[in-house]
């Protein structure tokens, strides 16, 4: 029985740890505590590092003096409308986990005492954190969360500035089949679809094969695969087998690296690989495919034009911010989604004038932001009655021998962007032979 | 038919890499009967040595093989007089308790060493020859691969003659069969996992520095690759290393050929289905001792 | 004096929390929770691979099954939580009989690579299975509480109140848990689980069915995983498939085991106790700041652990507490 007495001891401990943490005096108005918690070790980690990046040159935009830049909060020191608060993000890695997720997201709300959540960054999770600041009352955003649910249930304190995956999914399909009458070919017919087994990987799965049915394609084959795959051969045996003219795509970067070398040692490319985030969203899978020329003729939906974007001022100057956190790498799409959602976020406090989540709330919902002050191409900021931003839009994008993303669709952006598409998709050979990017 | 008669090639193939893996796990579990949580950051690891290898230096990451067995051999004779030594006095579980400490240290270590980027081993020949295939009867098989394997079983028949012809494999053996007994014969069974450690994660990491050119490192990388081991060791039978060479193709076919028919997100589980089928049948593994 | 610690151990338990959820720290009672919800995991796991000594790395399945179970029958039935439990607790001790009577014929290691062949054939079915939204994941209705019977009825509880709610919720659990296993652990039932690991042949000599026994330990534990997974669905409102099926629920459970003692009763209480603060607390210092983002909470975290499997493999109960205890109790008088 002497367990008691160390279960005993084991409590005062615990107690102790209780009170061991320093909790932070409630934000006054020199700093605006806000929590990042995101999946910074575990399975998404290499997500989670990109927020946190995008999280830490938000908050240097927003505390320096960046006298030219056009973002919201770019000049001047800290919040005006709060005598010159400084923004602080109260940083948290829950490893990825969903229970974690969840009770950090007290921590944050209850010792800390954060007057904003954002996180965690992963669709899943963040449906774990939804209830909780329900419960409490306080704002909760996540920009890159792109799954449907979660504005689909109508939260009241959840926002979302990013789109969600129908609207990128459904920009995909729209560019094929207005493709044939902008000089694309009319023979594709069939597609197969291809993709990881997450919430994420199903989302997308399952509007596609939803789009895909309305837009008459023939779905020849429809596989899913488990994260982790060590192997895909079999599966592109399948694909080969099933010969789509479109390829839907939604893996991550590892299991792409060894979807292409299955595929190239199969000797097989479909015309059209049209993807979903995953690798295509992924920086450092596509500065990869400089040295092998993978990505070439690769199509994929994107929130921003970014080879549009790129070529704002804004971007640049955030984009060389952006580097001193991110050990030198650029902003790729998931960071510009974050960094305009929480430069919005600077933008809501600002002007609520105040840290209360009512005053924050109410700020939030007079949202209408134009896209002059982003560096992303929304058409603006504006919410519809779930929170979700109706004016956040999806692009096409296809990769070209130069390894940059361009944007095919819409038209108008295309026009710009003056690209002239590779099609149908280039054989292992011709990638081979084609001169590298690096 | 072609279809399943280049499936069970694929599948070949690729059960000549997952041997490469599990080999090193054979010493440690299946030999030693030690358990390790953290074979897949091991094997993590040989994957950022040649990744580390070739981009600061330059050279081809097949290149890095010997320095990283060099420098894993030590680290796994490290884990093993600092950790395994001690813990080895108490509980089996203790064990588990232990390397899954080791498996928080060496993977955050990683992201902190590292960052949780994928990496990507670029230019080195293997990379170089991939899209080339040789062709027999109508099937293909593809070069790097091919490579690779052989390797493996270059490695796997050292380690074989090893074992079973030399006598410090006879003196490994006695000592996983009865230390009390080894030791009245003069071995220091200490001394014996030492090398058994330092081998164990030595191979795993020559493992990890050739799978370097097909897969993307990252800290979390080794996960997929640590439960396919335990399986193959399993299936092979404890302390048969040949089992486990076996083992490791038979996993590939059975991953390979099934998912021809079958849904591809079950491809692990039909792994795992036919080692309970053949557990159930041989309880002790294919080729198991004991 | 057992008696008294019991009872000072137990007052500890029920006022801990008060003071914390007066003050607004209810993260500080939500990680009492969690830390009541792993060392009830970490008991039930002690029974199969303490008590039986039998490696059991997949008992996460029976924490999903419940899980799933109880959301389902929310869900579509809109059937009460407590209702759910016993449902969730029937099907994981069914699945659990019937899975692991074939396996049992493997033993040592042979049998703890097929509890986690168990766990590997779950995933898929978890991730792509209609009948349970596969990853889209199940949602339990959110629907405020009508009154304070129906709160507690339906485990729904108002804002702040939830995380005090639930720790007691998880306690009562836990509390009927101690007491069913005690009572277990003095029955019969605890000696042949005994026999069994010390000898499973001698154990078979004097007419002990090893083979029945170990399904029924296994049976146990997957109860108890069932019950503490049928309340964290309502604590976490959705269930995921790679979240309930989450190799920590197998893992956590061993280590909180092991930290304390394996086969003492109490050990696994000990374990949580130490082990989930520790993490909260380093991530909440180490984890945050300039080194943010780069592990090093964990990298510490796999130190402690490292040590203290080095330092005392046999689990901190082990340590002579009594003696110490004595000497101070004698140095006072």
């Amino acid at each position: 029985m002497r367990g008691f007495r160390v279960t005993l001891a084991a409590v005062v401990l615990l107690l102790m740890a209780a009170i061991g943490f320093s909790p932070s005096a409630p934000a006054a108005v020199q700093e605006v505590l806000v929590g990042e918690l995101l999946p910074l070790t575990g399975n998404f980690a290499s997500l989670g590092q990109q927020y946190l990046w995008a999280g830490q040159t938000a908050e240097d935009i927003v505390n320096n003096d960046y006298a030219g830049l056009q973002v919201p909060l770019g000049p001047g020191k800290g919040f005006p409308s709060l005598g010159g608060a400084t923004l602080k993000l109260v940083v948290r890695d829950d490893q990825s986990r969903g229970d974690l997720a969840r009770t950090l997201a007290e921590q944050l709300i209850t010792v800390n005492k954060v007057v904003w959540l954002n996180g965690d960054g992963t669709s899943g999770n963040t449906s774990l954190l939804q209830p909780v600041v329900e419960g409490f009352g306080i704002p909760l955003s996540c920009h890159p969360c792109a799954s449907p649910t979660l504005t689909d249930k109508g939260f009241k304190w959840f926002w979302r500035t990013g789109p969600n995956d129908r609207t990128m999914v459904a920009s995909v399909f729209s560019f094929l089949k207005e493709w044939p009458d902008h000089g694309g070919p009319r023979d594709l017919k069939t597609i197969a679809l291809f993709s990881c087994d997450n919430l994420f990987c199903q989302d997308n799965h399952k509007i596609a094969t939803e789009l895909a049915t309305r837009d008459g394609y023939q779905i020849v084959a429809s596989l899913t695969t488990k994260t982790g795959a060590t192997t895909l051969a079999s599966e592109v045996q399948r694909l080969q087998a099933a010969n789509p003219d479109i390829l839907f795509l939604v893996q991550y970067p590892p299991e792409t690296t060894v979807f292409q070398a299955d595929a190239k040692r199969a000797g097989w490319t479909p015309k059209v690989i049209a993807t979903s985030n995953g690798a295509y969203s992924d920086q450092t899978w596509l500065v990869a495919q400089r040295a092998t020329n993978g990505a070439a003729g690769w199509i994929g939906r994107d929130p921003t034009a970014i080879d549009l974007a790129s070529q704002k001022p804004a971007w640049k100057q955030v984009n060389e911010i952006y580097k001193k956190y991110s050990h030198g790498q650029d902003m790729g799409e998931l960071a510009m989604r974050e960094i305009t959602g929480l430069l919005w976020m600077a933008d809501v406090i600002n002007r609520a004038k105040s840290v209360d989540p009512a005053a924050l709330a109410r700020a939030a919902e007079e949202t209408n932001m134009t896209p002059e002050q982003m560096i992303i191409d929304y058409k603006g900021i504006k919410f519809d009655k779930n929170h979700q931003n109706e004016l956040a839009t999806g692009v096409v994008t296809q990769v070209g021998w130069d390894d940059q993303k361009h944007t095919i669709w819409p038209w108008d952006l295309a026009k710009r962007a003056g690209y002239t598409m590779i099609h149908p998709n280039p054989s292992w050979a011709e990638r081979d032979a084609k001169p590298k990017p690096r | 038919m072609t279809l399943v008669l280049q499936a069970v090639v694929n599948g070949l193939e690729m059960g000549l890499v997952y041997a490469l893996v599990a080999v090193g796990l054979a010493i440690i579990w299946g030999l030693m009967e030690m358990i390790n949580f953290a074979h897949g950051e091991l094997l993590m690891l040989g994957m950022f040595g040649a990744w580390w290898f070739s981009t600061t230096l330059h050279l081809d990451p097949l290149l890095a093989i010997p320095p990283v067995a060099l420098v894993m051999f030590g680290v796994g004779r490290l884990i093993y007089t600092l950790l395994m030594r001690r813990v080895q006095r108490g509980e089996t579980f203790a064990q588990i308790f232990a390397t899954i400490g080791l498996f928080f240290f060496l993977q955050n270590s990683a992201v902190a060493a590292f960052t949780s980027d994928y990496r990507f081993v670029e230019g080195g020949l293997l990379s170089r020859l991939s899209g080339i295939n040789l062709h027999l009867a109508g099937l293909s098989v593809g070069l790097p691969l091919l490579i690779a394997g052989a390797l493996a079983l270059v490695l796997f028949l050292a380690l074989y003659l090893l074992v079973e012809r030399t006598e410090f494999g006879l003196a490994l053996q006695a000592t996983s069969e009865d230390r009390e007994a080894a030791m009245l014969v003069g071995i220091r069974p200490q001394r014996m996992f030492a090398v058994a450690w330092g081998l164990g994660a030595a191979l795993v990491a020559v493992a990890g520095a050739i799978l370097a050119n097909f897969f993307a490192a990252y800290p979390q990388v080794g996960f997929p690759f640590t439960v396919l081991a335990y399986a193959i060791v399993a299936l092979g039978g404890f302390g048969s290393i040949l089992g486990t060479l076996l083992a490791a193709l038979l996993v590939g076919v059975v991953q390979s050929v099934t998912v021809v028919y079958l849904p591809p997100a079950f491809k692990d589980a039909f792994v795992f289905a036919s080692y309970l089928l053949i557990g159930l049948l041989r309880p002790q593994g294919l080729f198991g001792k004991f | 004096m057992p008696a008294l610690a019991l009872a000072a151990a137990a007052l500890i338990a029920l006022a801990l929390p008060i003071p914390l959820q007066v003050a607004g720290y209810s993260y500080f009672v939500t990680v009492a929770f969690l830390v009541i919800l792993n060392a009830m995991l970490g008991v039930g796991w002690n029974v199969i691979g303490g008590w039986a000594g039998q490696f059991d790395f997949g008992p996460n399945v029976f924490f999903a099954v419940g899980a799933y179970v109880a959301a389902l029958l929310a869900v579509h039935l809109a059937l009460s939580p407590w209702l759910g439990l016993v449902a969730g607790v029937g099907a994981a001790v069914v699945i659990c009989a019937v899975l692991t009577w074939p396996i049992t014929q493997l033993r040592g290691h042979y049998f703890a690579i097929a509890t986690v062949a168990i766990w590997m054939i779950a995933q898929p079915i978890g991730a792509t299975w209609e009948l349970i939204n596969g990853s889209r994941g199940l949602f339990l209705p959110l629907r405020p509480a009508t009154g304070p019977l129906d709160a507690v009825v339906s485990l729904r509880f108002p804002g702040r109140s939830k995380a005090l709610a639930f720790y007691y919720v998880i306690l009562v659990l836990f509390a009927v848990t101690l007491v069913l296993l005690r009572m277990v652990d003095r029955s019969k039932l605890g000696f042949y689980f005994r026999a069994i690991r010390d000898d499973q042949e001698g154990a078979e000599g004097i007419g002990i069915d090893s083979r029945l026994y170990k399904v029924i330990a296994r049976s146990i534990t997957a109860a108890v995983f069932a019950a503490a997974g049928v309340v964290y669905a309502f604590w976490a409102l959705a269930v995921f498939p790679e979240q309930v099926l989450d190799l920590n629920w197998s893992t956590f459970p061993m280590m909180a085991t092991v930290v304390g003692g394996i086969g003492s009763l109490w050990g696994p209480v000990v374990g949580a106790v130490l082990l989930i603060p520790i993490s909260q607390l380093m991530g909440a210092t180490l984890g945050a700041g300039p080194l943010a983002g780069r592990g090093i909470d964990l990298v510490v975290y796999g130190v402690i652990i490292m040590l203290v499997a080095a330092l005392r493999p046999n689990g901190l109960l082990s340590l002579p507490w009594r003696a110490w205890g004595r000497r101070l109790v004698g140095r006072r008088r």
